[in-house]
């Protein structure tokens, strides 16, 4: 039973990882039309500044998170405004994009930190326990952030006047223009939110499994998973989407491994997908 | 745009010499190789070979408006199941492929109905995941696939003795040879699709699909054959490369090589049929000849690819357009200049 | 010819066709008319497969084709136009027109690839007819062009062009003259005119009411999904209930010389 309850708490943390990386792509989807293969190379760029910021300059990982996040913003707002504004709604286009950047970021990632693994610093040391579980710190303030977060995000999009562009624009961009919203704008805001979030969440995964220039792929593919779970645009849906991958990337390796997690998760998908497109939470 | 001739107008009228000038690079295509003595070079000759197959393959799946980023996975089952039945139940190589290509064929039949309904983006999407889980299978299913340390000592194709010359397909040359016979194959058999009606009536569909259901076309049926031929000739792309490399693991048929075969495509051109030939040519051999950038080759590679983007939004195939209307450019300018 | 039978659809909950009986013998115009969002358009898609009723039927020469897909319905003789400027853009016209001819081409996947020279005679019937038809509709001048180059009026009749190329029983035009300028709309309705001639059965959504009422044989007018008048244009015309429905919608019927 403990076992159980340890694959669970393990695959919260690993929802609530996948569930920052799919908000950013989802948002970043919803907004700008395109799928942002390369969302993975921000999260890897994301826990490198991380490291960085805590290893060399010697930071508190909380403030060192925070950084890379601002860190990575910033990179999100450039790509935004040089690559991917005149790619908007082609996937053609975008894919070759994402694609150059996928090789661009892992190779100068690659040469500049090399290909070992780097970890980031726990501040916190030793670990919390309830009913008998063993949970490292580090990993139960992932699920945390992750949390308060979200919430954030929710109220950043209810309640201020970007939001509701943001959401206005994902529902009709040329109503949006109409009703004089900056598109460009809240395209840039749009990638600086989900590069913000896919920073975050690579920082939390380096503290917990380390970082490698290869690790946004697999964080891509589950991202992706995630949304289609939950619809494409749907912050819930995201949300509930990867807590279900992740309690079976928690709970299946427990029988077996993760490559059948992995495989489990991703043949749900092509279900859904074939059943029901939109996902379960999916309104368009 | 104006000179954009019907094409099919000029099919009903296709002269007899237009073969003969096709059969002429054919020709030319065969006759390279011969002078080509370095082992290496024969065999990126050979990967490129592949990669122009399985491209043109995509873009077939690709002209009625379906992106598929799981291509590889196809290749992957083809070249999985060609192996086995050549290893496990002694099949004649040739024989396993076309059995490979079945595989593949069957595994896209099953799903063609369904996956062929769901929208564009929810497709690219769909047949993603579907190639990961391929891979995924392909490395857990140790008993059958070795896991993802792979298969290796695949037969190859053996000797054979035609019109009294020996030949051993161990050697890089005559693999070159049969790769080269296959692509022909399929590039005539797909290029005469493309130019066909019934490949009009598959860029129809890609245009509007109520449209085209309104004038009778069956839009699902359509997608799901062109689909299910497109794996099959990944299929047989894929048991070729098995039987020739040797080698297998799940690693070569990554989700990154199906996202490379959509880039060759686009980067080549989608408008034309031999964009996707041109970009999986160039794209292939481009990492090799970059090779003296060491660890900085990717970046050639990126550098490529950002070019064709941002400056020949229509591909490669657009490069002597774009030249020309620069050329008139620069010549009107001067003109100007000197009147 | 066509024939439809208490055809209702509802949208979750809303009704936007209700009850709708509607007869279009051959050779016949009848006018579909009433204000926006009358559910002229769901009709259409109602009788064309591309959306299946709640409730009621399709019939056609005595025979249900209700709820079936858009293509078989298509290769029984039930050919419709779009409402927007729908055609294939990334064609040229005479492309257009001949992929059109699809269903009478009866060209087979294998022959097309092989290019036998059944193919070719097939293929060749396909361009005459094209021709034909392109000559009818009056656009041999554009032929070569690449359609979404068209003006707006030119792609309306390459979208009847391509409904006549796929040889219809009953023909549905939605607002075929819409946005067109007086001299198109003229052209466009002989070439209706001509239509009904060859013994088409057509069935007409348009809003220019002047020439709905010189073109109908009789007319049906929907409201709120419901149909509130029929008759010969005449009786519409003077119909307090029509008025009052487009008066509603705050739409003037037009003055009808």
């Amino acid at each position: 039973m403990e076992t159980v309850w340890q694959g669970i708490f393990n695959g919260l943390v690993m929802g609530w990882i996948y569930i920052l990386v799919a908000l950013g792509l989802t948002i970043v989807f919803s907004i700008m039309r395109i799928v942002q293969f390369a969302h993975g190379e921000i999260y890897m760029l994301g826990a490198y500044c991380t490291y960085w910021f805590s290893v060399v300059f010697g930071l508190n990982v909380f403030v060192a998170l925070f950084f890379s996040a601002i860190v990575m913003s910033l990179v999100g707002i450039i790509l935004e405004k040089f690559l991917f504004s005149r790619f908007r709604g082609q996937i053609d286009g975008s894919i070759i994009v994402a694609i150059g950047l996928i090789l661009l970021l892992q190779t100068i990632a690659a040469i500049g930190f090399g290909t070992q693994d780097k970890w980031i610093p726990t501040t916190i040391p030793g670990s919390l326990n309830i009913w008998n579980i063993k949970i490292p710190w580090e990993r139960a303030l992932s699920v945390i952030t992750g949390i308060i977060l979200v919430f954030i995000l929710f109220l950043f999009i209810r309640g201020t006047k970007m939001g509701q562009a943001m959401i206005a624009t994902s529902q009709d961009i040329e109503a949006a223009t109409l009703q004089g919203i900056d598109v460009n704008r809240v395209s840039m805001m749009s990638m600086a939110i989900g590069c913000a979030l896919a920073a975050i969440a690579g920082g939390l995964m380096g503290a917990i499994f380390g970082v490698q220039p290869v690790m946004g792929s697999y964080a891509m593919e589950k991202g992706i998973a995630v949304i289609i779970l939950g619809g494409l645009g749907s912050i819930w849906g995201a949300v509930i989407g990867g807590l279900l991958l992740g309690l079976i990337d928690g709970l299946v390796p427990l029988g077996s491994n993760t490559t059948v997690a992995s495989i489990i998760g991703f043949t749900i998908i092509v279900l859904i997908l074939i059943i029901k497109p939109q996902g379960f939470l999916g309104h368009e | 745009m104006n000179d954009e001739k019907s094409e099919a107008g000029e099919l009903g009228r296709m002269k007899l010499n237009k073969h003969w000038g096709y059969l002429f690079l054919i020709l030319i295509i065969f006759i390279i190789p011969v002078f080509i003595k370095s082992e290496y070079y024969l065999h990126i000759l050979i990967l490129s070979v592949i990669n122009i197959i399985l491209t043109c393959s995509l873009r077939a799946i690709a002209v009625t408006g379906q992106v598929s980023i799981g291509h590889a996975g196809f290749k992957c089952i083809g070249a999985y199941t060609s192996t086995l039945i050549a290893m496990r139940l002694g099949f004649s190589p040739y024989l396993s492929m076309l059995i490979g290509g079945l595989a593949a064929l069957m595994v896209a039949g099953i799903i063609a109905y369904p996956i062929t309904r769901v929208r564009t983006v929810y497709f690219s999407m769909l047949t993603m995941f579907l190639g990961i889980v391929v891979t995924l299978v392909t490395s857990e299913w140790r008993s059958l696939t070795g896991g993802t340390t792979g298969i290796i000592n695949i037969p190859s194709f053996g000797t054979t003795t035609v019109f009294g010359i020996g030949i051993d397909f161990n050697n890089k040359l005559p693999n070159l040879y049969l790769a080269l016979i296959l692509m022909v194959v399929v590039l005539i058999f797909l290029y005469s699709l493309d130019r066909s009606y019934i490949g009009m009536t598959l860029k129809a569909i890609s245009q509007d699909e109520s449209l085209a259901a309104s004038i009778g076309i069956n839009v699902a049926r359509s997608k799901a054959i062109i689909f299910c031929m497109g794996c099959f000739i990944a299929g047989l792309a894929g048991g070729f490369y098995a039987h020739y490399w040797g080698i297998l693991n799940p690693d070569s048929f990554g989700l990154f090589h199906s996202i490379y075969l959509l880039i060759y495509m686009i980067v080549g051109g989608t408008d034309r049929f031999i964009g996707a030939v041109i970009g999986a040519f160039v794209l292939t051999l481009l990492p090799e000849v970059s090779r003296v950038f060491q660890e900085y080759q990717p970046l050639v590679f990126v550098a490529v690819l950002y070019l064709v983007v941002f400056l020949l939004p229509k591909g490669m195939i657009d490069l002597p357009h774009q030249m020309r209307f620069l050329l008139r450019m620069v010549y009107q300018d001067r003109v100007k200049r000197n009147a | 010819m066509l024939e439809t039978k208490n055809l209702t659809k509802n949208f979750k909950g809303v009704q936007a066709v209700n009850h709708l009986n509607l007869i279009v013998n051959s050779g016949e115009i009848v006018g579909l008319i009433g204000p926006n969002g009358a559910g002229k358009t769901t009709v259409f898609n109602l009788i064309t497969g591309y959306l299946r009723p709640t409730e009621g039927k399709v019939i056609l020469n005595g025979k249900d084709i209700t709820g079936q897909k858009p293509h078989v319905i298509a290769m029984k003789g039930i050919i419709r136009t779009f409402q927007l400027d729908r055609i294939f853009h990334n064609f040229n016209v005479i492309q257009n027109i001949e992929i059109a001819s699809y269903l009478y081409a009866g060209i087979g996947l294998c022959e097309a690839i092989w290019n036998t020279s059944g193919y070719r005679n097939k293929y060749h019937e396909t361009s005459q007819s094209a021709e034909k038809i392109l000559k009818f509709v009056g656009l041999e001048d554009k032929r070569d062009e690449m359609a979404r180059h068209l003006s707006h009026g030119h792609q309306k009749l390459l979208g009847i062009a391509i409904a006549l190329a796929a040889k219809p029983k009953v023909l549905l035009l939605d607002e075929p003259l819409g946005g067109m300028n007086s001299s198109e709309v003229e052209k466009t309705l002989g070439i209706i005119g001509e239509i009904r001639k060859q013994g088409t059965a057509i069935l007409l959504v348009e809003h220019n009411m002047q020439a709905v009422m010189k073109i109908c044989d009789r007319i049906v007018v929907l409201n709120f999904g419901m149909e509130i008048a029929r008759g010969l244009p005449e009786e519409i015309q003077k119909n307090q209930e029509v008025i009052q429905a487009y008066l509603g919608t705050k739409r003037l019927l037009p003055s009808i010389t």
